[in-house]
């Protein structure tokens, strides 16, 4: 009888911390487990594509290349478990305003694949600003090429 | 018949009274001169403190290029005390104000007394006179103290001398530091050394706290670290980005941004309750907050009208009021001490300066000539604005008097310096 | 009694009157500011008025002639000569276009000067930095014909005592003002034996 008892409880506190949990918005959940690097655990799905999508500056619009780059991306992600978007912003303007930026230039992204049938749950949006540029010189060829999302699979 | 009587005299005093009066506008671009002294020494101190002292006041003074110095070897006399003090000495040299003092010892215990005086040449009289008791071990703060008395004395403005900066360096790709060291570069501590990238930092009003961007958890997230201690507290991952912390001028909240389901808006988050109260409600990009000196406006970014633009909200009523109209960027907005005009990042044509602007005006001034110039930070008496900005692919910090006579760059670190941040005075 | 007092009442609005239109005959005053434009009071314009119609009266404006004016005086008088029987006009009205041709001079002289006063003050004066007040204060200055200032007071102080004691360090700095010795004495008198000078500060960031 007693151990029944135990497990009763033990079910009903589980329940309930769930519960706890569930109440906490949804989308903290989905940012929290970016925090926790969650992704890393997973292996990285490697593509033979180019996994970056590029931007004019300040703007964050996908241009029919980008579109076309992702339509070739659809049956990669359809595979795999996470896609992990990152946005990030060439050195001019301000560091705040560019996280911003290349959070709104990720979600642009994400809408694109959302639209395209991919379920929002499994997407993971982080933006760097212009904190994380690939090319670090101070000229029109740089900056162009730090203007991009980065794509990655797990 | 008396109103006429009254009429005429009017007239008559007015034509008998009239002056010629010539309008001063401007003053002069040069710099007053100021002679500092070595001060006089008791015999048999170890090492000559009187000409540390009087040293360490003239690097502080000159530090932002605000004076211009005598030479020692050019100096007539050397006095130490009003008695042996002649306004002849200097005037002939062309020296506004001289700076002399004594440095006697009290006990054993290496404590010492200093005496110093401060004479405008011009005028023929002493406009400061002073006594500080210190310690030949705190001989540099001592001489940040005297520094700040003369400094206030000569512009009529508070001393920053003992006031400090926090900074970001970036030392190679995978190195990242949060840095804070005396306004001349000196101390310098590093508070936290990070493989993925720092943002914003802000000081607490009481000095002892700075708030700052982490990136370590692989977004953008929010770290307060007490600065006797190195504790650090996170304002855990509320969103997506969580960024650009300020403290309120009470010290009791933060005005940060958040970004819940990729919309960046602008909240107030108290410290003591962990209460979050949403400011900005907008789907564009709203962000970089600051306070205003009084706390009831925040300043900050919306690009809410297309492009980024600097807007006012007030903390009560919540009315927004936009800032400015002229170019298509203007950023990361600051109020000056005073809260009458503000000073922000001014992007025109490709190139990005340090910009001022009077709340009552609409006209917009930029400071610098550089183009990749970001991140300003201001003097808490006002007058001097360091910001950062890059020389090729090196960031490093310059600065600039408001009174545009002086430009100056800071000591180079080892690394890329961003995101400077003016500590308050102590007070 | 009363009429007495009506008759000292009368006297004395009498004697007023007198002394404004006296006032009006003086040498017009002027206010020089940056732009250098000259402000012309009411007064000016009445004594323009008034030279239309009072010819003999405009000759007692100028008592000494230095030799710069009397050789201008001169090369005048051939040209009014030459002109009047070239064009045959009126001489008065010739005589009044002269007269406020020699004005003209006056108020240029001063303008002259005052200009110089107002940059050598500007190049000596080290204003204190980040006043985001705007301010304004008045010292009046006393001049020895050579140009000695014999004494300077801050008359209307303003409210910030930094920008009052850099204006004091500034009047401290300078002894002579030489350009005055240029002028004719009687214009120094009236101008510049006492004036003001009125330091600003605009409240803008510079």
């Amino acid at each position: 009888m007693e151990p029944i008892g135990i497990f009763i409880l033990a079910m009903l506190c589980q329940v309930y911390s769930c519960a706890a949990n569930v109440s906490d918005s949804v989308e903290r959940m989905q940012y929290a487990s970016v925090a926790g690097d969650e992704y890393l655990q997973e292996e990285k799905l490697e593509t033979n594509l180019d996994d970056k999508v590029y931007f004019d500056f300040d703007k964050s619009t996908l241009d029919a290349e980008d579109k076309n780059l992702l339509e070739q991306y659809l049956p990669e992600i359809k595979k795999a478990k996470i896609v992990r978007l990152e946005g990030h912003c060439d050195e001019r303007g301000t560091r705040e305003y560019n996280l911003a930026l290349g959070e709104r230039r990720a979600l642009e992204v994400r809408d694109f694949l959302v639209v395209k049938g991919v379920s929002g749950k499994k997407i993971r949006v982080v933006s760097f600003g212009e904190e994380k540029p690939l090319k670090n010189a101070s000229n029109e060829k740089a900056w162009a090429e730090n203007r991009r999302v980065e794509i990655s699979l797990y | 018949m008396i109103r006429f009587f009254t009429l005429l005299f009017f007239l008559v005093s007015n034509s008998i009274f009239t002056i010629l009066e010539i309008e001063i506008l401007k003053g002069s671009d040069n710099l007053s001169k100021v002679a500092f002294v070595p001060f006089g020494a008791e015999e048999g101190f170890e090492e000559d403190y009187g000409e540390q002292i009087s040293r360490y006041v003239e690097k502080n003074m000159l530090l932002f290029g605000e004076f211009e110095n005598l030479d020692k070897s050019e100096m007539l006399s050397y006095p130490s005390s009003e008695n042996d003090f002649f306004y002849r000495d200097w005037k002939v040299l062309g020296v506004d104000y001289s700076v002399i003092g004594k440095v006697n010892s009290v006990n054993a215990l290496g404590n010492l007394n200093i005496s110093y005086f401060l004479f405008n040449i011009n005028r023929r009289i002493k406009i400061l006179e002073g006594e500080i008791i210190g310690n030949e071990d705190n001989i540099e703060d001592i001489s940040k103290i005297i520094s700040n008395r003369i400094y206030e004395q000569i512009t009529g403005l508070r001393g920053i001398f003992d006031t400090k900066l926090a900074y970001v360096v970036n030392s190679d790709a995978d190195t990242y530091q949060m840095c804070i060291s005396d306004i001349d570069g000196k101390n310098e501590q590093i508070l936290f050394t990070s493989k993925a990238p720092i943002m914003s930092p802000d000081w607490s009003p009481d000095r002892k706290k700075i708030a700052y961007v982490s990136f370590e958890n692989g977004l953008a997230e929010i770290f307060i670290q007490d600065l006797q201690s190195g504790k650090r507290d996170s304002i855990q991952a509320l969103g997506m980005t969580n960024s650009a912390p300020v403290w309120s001028p009470d010290g009791k909240s933060l005005a940060l941004v958040v970004s819940f389901s990729g919309n960046p808006d602008i909240f107030l988050y108290s410290i003591n309750s962990k209460r979050l109260i949403r400011l900005t409600n907008h789907y564009g990009i709203d962000t970089e907050p600051s306070w205003s000196p009084d706390s009831k406006k925040i300043i900050f970014t919306s690009d809410r009208s297309g492009s980024p633009q600097l807007y006012e909200i007030n903390t009560k009523s919540k009315r927004k009021k936009r800032l400015t109209r002229d170019g298509n960027y203007n950023a990361r907005g600051r109020y000056f001490p005073d809260g009458k005009s503000i000073f922000f990042v001014h992007g025109n044509d490709g190139n990005f300066q340090i910009a001022t602007k009077k709340l009552s005006s609409r006209y917009i001034e930029t400071l610098t000539s550089t183009s990749l110039d970001e991140s300003p930070t201001i003097s808490p008496n006002g007058n001097i604005i360091i910001y950062a900005t890059k020389d090729g692919s090196n960031g490093y910090l310059g600065g600039i008097t408001l009174d545009g006579k002086s430009r100056f760059s800071l000591p180079v670190k080892n690394g890329s310096v961003r995101e400077p941040a003016w500590s308050p005075l102590l007070n | 009694m009363n009429r007495t007092l009506t008759s000292l009442n009368t006297f004395f609005l009498v004697l007023l009157f007198l002394s404004l239109i006296f006032s009006m005959f003086s040498v017009p005053n002027l206010n020089i500011d940056e732009k250098q434009s000259i402000k012309i009071n009411f007064y000016e314009l009445i004594q323009q008025d008034e030279l239309l119609f009072d010819s003999p009266a405009s000759n007692t404006l100028i008592k000494k002639e230095t030799k710069k004016t009397s050789a201008i005086n001169e090369k005048i008088n051939a040209d009014e000569t030459s002109i009047i029987s070239k064009f045959k006009i009126n001489k008065l009205d010739l005589k009044n276009e002269i007269t406020k041709i020699k004005l003209s001079k006056e108020r240029e002289d001063i303008l002259r000067v005052s200009v110089i006063i107002q940059e050598r003050i500007s190049s000596i004066w080290i204003k204190p930095n980040s006043l985001s007040e705007s301010l304004i204060a008045k010292v009046l200055i006393n001049l020895a014909p050579s140009g000695e200032i014999l004494n300077f007071s801050l008359i209307e102080p303003s409210s910030n005592t930094s920008f009052n004691e850099s204006i004091l360090t500034a009047m401290n700095k300078i002894t002579f003002v030489e350009e005055v010795l240029s002028l004719e004495r009687k214009l120094f008198e009236q101008n510049f034996r006492n004036f003001n000078l009125v330091f600003k500060s605009s409240g803008e960031i510079e």
